[in-house]
């Protein structure tokens, strides 16, 4: 900030810095006949008083109107290191200081911004942007995005937009699960190489996955528990009816697909169970897959057997 | 001096001089003998003395076990426990008495298995190794509402029910057992001695008090002489002592049974599809042996088809499942056939472009009934876990949700994934 500080010295106190750097004014001498020798020797005066003011007011007068003494730029961070970045930082905090009486609301309730990251910022600049500026920065935008979006002033969205991203991924939402005319809500869950899809309504417990029972669908007794876990975990396994079509993977990956996929579906019959499912490890898709195999390696990390020459 | 005497009247046979052998006495020296001994003469580099690696590893104790004889594993293995002493005793149901089953009323309930029973069943093999009664005290059954329905059917076909026959018939056609052709049939028809043996014994074991009390109508005396005309049923099926005898003393047996004025019948059969198939026998000439050719599966498919008339009463009654079977068409279009008459479904036309079909197996079944048997219903499951509850088995508390949860993990309340479900793998 002490860059930014002192690049904004010389506009706090403009005068005396101008007056400081004005060079004394040196008039330039007059072109007229004081400095021509007259080829008469008599010194009789040949120009009326009259005519020195004529010529006077016909000599323009330099530095006429000018204040400064050399080009001022047209911003205050033209000398600092990070000049448009600098330019928005004394914009939005010129907005802070105007707006600062409006009220706010918790950072929870705010609307979600796609902030710019430090790197891509970096990039649309190209300066030098060191990260506690950025931060600094960041926090007096923050700041202002907690101003209450019904009063909050149209220069301050316009203002914000510049530490916005261009694309706002939170706009990109999952289209919301519909319970259809039979009472089905579909889910859809991927686990491994498996893929679900849980046909659920309401009903007496009863599951087929596949055309199958659980006992039929899975041989291990987990897989048949992990199958219903979004179920079991919040006591509804006697209130639905599920309908499961799942292909690929092994059965692991297919029994914890279908869990998501029935969880998903659950939570379009009951929204409020979200929390629950989610602490019950059914919302979140585990991203964990096979690693690819490396050249030189047998697998992904088995290295082949050392053998001498 | 008597003996003396005697002695110098008797001629010495072998006359020898009792000094005249060498006696060897060793030569005196203070030296022992080892030490005395020359060391091996070393001729060559072979006979250099070697040096030996010490080995610092101290020999295992090794302690004689006593190895299992041959066939105990398997009969550890196999063996049928019926009761266990840890388990609480279950006070409060009934015993399953001759009426019990076929009452509307006892559907959803759990009977008691009396010690007679029991023991019935275990000689007719009714009890399996993998079904779990060694959890607890007593054998329990659930009678279910379609053991009702079938135990009604049974009653409308006979007063009084007497006599068994139990087939296990997965081992009649994977050729475990020996067979041997019959003489002078075509085509060629096989008997399995040593199986119908211990058919004989077991049928004898279960039904011992109604063998004894029935006599024979007719002379077999031509099988075994102990065999006179007031000889009972029981004379006959222990008459057999040898294998060689015992499928002609199991088909006098059988023809007795179907003489008017015995006791009526039943015989059951688990695993039908294996004895609808290609047996794994061969004829000499290695043609394979369809499984009806062999007479055993013969007497049971002809009883089951209709063929044979039980005129005493009595219900024949096959079963199989969708565990250890295989595919048989003809089976499955008879079945389905069936099945579909009897919901008033349209009835499925034989596929054209099968090339599988077999008429014996379809003539086989297709004048039966069939009765499709699925896991049991939650009330059922919430009696029968509240008995493995009672017995200690089940510690969480028994509600709607924990029995609809065992219920769907076990494949829609098929019992034996119940228990795998809820009891063999216990989180206590």
């Amino acid at each position: 900030m002490a860059t930014m500080a002192t690049g904004l010295r010389h506009a706090k106190c403009a005068g005396s810095i101008a007056a400081a750097q004005w060079r004394t004014a040196v008039l330039p001498r007059s072109t007229f006949s004081l400095a021509i020798r007259s080829i008469t020797s008599d010194s009789q005066k040949t120009t009326p008083p009259n005519l020195e003011v004529e010529v006077a007011a016909s000599v323009p007068i330099p530095y006429q109107g000018v204040t400064h003494a050399r080009v001022v730029p047209a911003t205050p961070s033209y000398f600092s290191r990070e000049p448009q970045f600098n330019d928005l930082y004394i914009g939005i905090s010129k907005l802070l200081t105007k707006y600062n009486h409006l009220p706010t609301v918790p950072p929870s309730e705010a609307p979600q911004m796609p902030w710019t990251k430090l790197e891509e910022m970096r990039a649309q600049m190209g300066e030098p942007i060191k990260a506690s500026h950025y931060a600094k920065v960041m926090r007096v935008a923050k700041r202002l995005n907690l101003i209450e979006p019904s009063l909050r002033p149209q220069e301050v969205k316009v203002a914000l937009t510049e530490f916005t991203r261009d694309i706002n991924p939170f706009l990109n939402m999952p289209n919301p699960i519909t319970i259809d005319k039979f009472g089905r809500a579909v889910g859809v869950g991927k686990r491994k190489e498996s893929t679900a899809r849980a046909f659920v309504v309401e009903g007496t417990g009863e599951i087929l996955v596949n055309g199958k029972t659980l006992s039929e669908a899975f041989g291990r007794v987990h897989d048949r528990e992990s199958a219903v876990w979004a179920l079991t975990a919040t006591q509804r396994l006697d209130k639905y009816n599920v309908w499961a079509l799942v292909e690929g993977g092994g059965t692991t990956g297919q029994a914890e697909a279908i869990t998501l996929a029935v969880a998903k579906a659950l939570v379009a019959h009951e929204p409020a169970l979200k929390t629950a499912l989610r602490r019950a490890g059914c919302i979140t898709r585990d991203p964990r897959t096979v690693e690819r195999k490396k050249h030189g390696h047998v697998k992904a990390r088995k290295m082949p057997a050392w053998v001498k020459r | 001096m008597a003996s003396i005497s005697l002695r110098s009247l008797v001629r010495p046979s072998l006359p020898v001089a009792p000094r005249i052998q060498p006696i060897i006495i060793a030569a005196f020296s203070t030296t022992s003998l080892v030490s005395a001994a020359a060391p091996p003469a070393i001729k060559n580099r072979k006979d250099l003395p070697k040096k030996t690696k010490k080995t610092y590893k101290k020999k295992q104790n090794i302690v004689p076990v006593k190895k299992p004889a041959p066939g105990e594993r398997k009969a550890f293995r196999k063996r049928i426990q019926l009761s266990n002493n840890s388990a609480l005793p279950v006070a409060g149901l009934d015993a399953l008495e001759a009426q019990t089953m076929a009452r509307a009323e006892s559907s959803g309930r759990m009977f008691a298995v009396p010690d007679e029973v029991v023991d019935q069943l275990r000689a007719l093999e009714a009890f399996k190794s993998t079904q779990t009664w060694n959890l607890f005290r007593k054998p329990h059954v659930l009678v279910r509402k379609e053991t009702v329905e079938l135990m009604g059917r049974l009653e409308a076909s006979l007063e009084k029910k007497e006599a068994f026959k139990c087939y296990q018939c997965q081992d009649l056609t994977n050729g475990n057992t020996e067979y041997s052709p019959v003489p002078d049939t075509e085509p060629m028809q096989f008997t399995q001695p040593v199986y119908c043996l211990k058919l004989l014994q077991n049928i004898y074991k279960a039904n011992r008090a109604v063998l004894e009390k029935t006599p024979l109508k007719q002379d077999w005396s031509r099988l075994s002489a102990t065999l006179k005309p007031g000889s009972t049923l029981a004379d006959l099926a222990l008459s057999a002592k040898e294998s060689e005898f015992a499928w002609p003393t199991l088909s006098a047996l059988w023809t007795e049974l179907t003489q008017p004025g015995q006791p009526p019948v039943l015989l059951t059969l688990d695993g039908l599809a294996h004895i609808n198939k290609v047996s794994a026998y061969r004829d000499p000439a290695f043609n394979p042996v369809h499984a009806h050719e062999l007479l055993l599966v013969r007497t049971f498919v002809d009883a089951l088809s209709g063929k044979t008339k039980l005129p005493n009463g009595g219900a024949v009654i096959a079963a199989t499942s969708q565990n250890n079977t295989h595919f048989h068409p003809s089976q499955e279009l008879a079945l389905s056939q069936l099945e579909a008459g009897q919901a008033g479904k349209p009835v499925p036309k034989p596929d054209p472009y099968e090339r599988k079909y077999d008429d014996r197996v379809y003539d086989a079944l297709k004048n039966s009934t069939v009765m499709r048997l699925e896991g049991v219903s939650k009330e059922e499951a919430r009696v029968l876990m509240e008995y493995w509850g009672a017995s200690g088995m089940l510690r969480s508390v028994l509600d709607s949700r924990v029995v609809a949860e065992k219920w769907a993990l076990g494949g829609h309340g098929i019992v034996g994934e119940m228990e795998r479900a809820s009891l063999i793998t216990m989180r206590m």
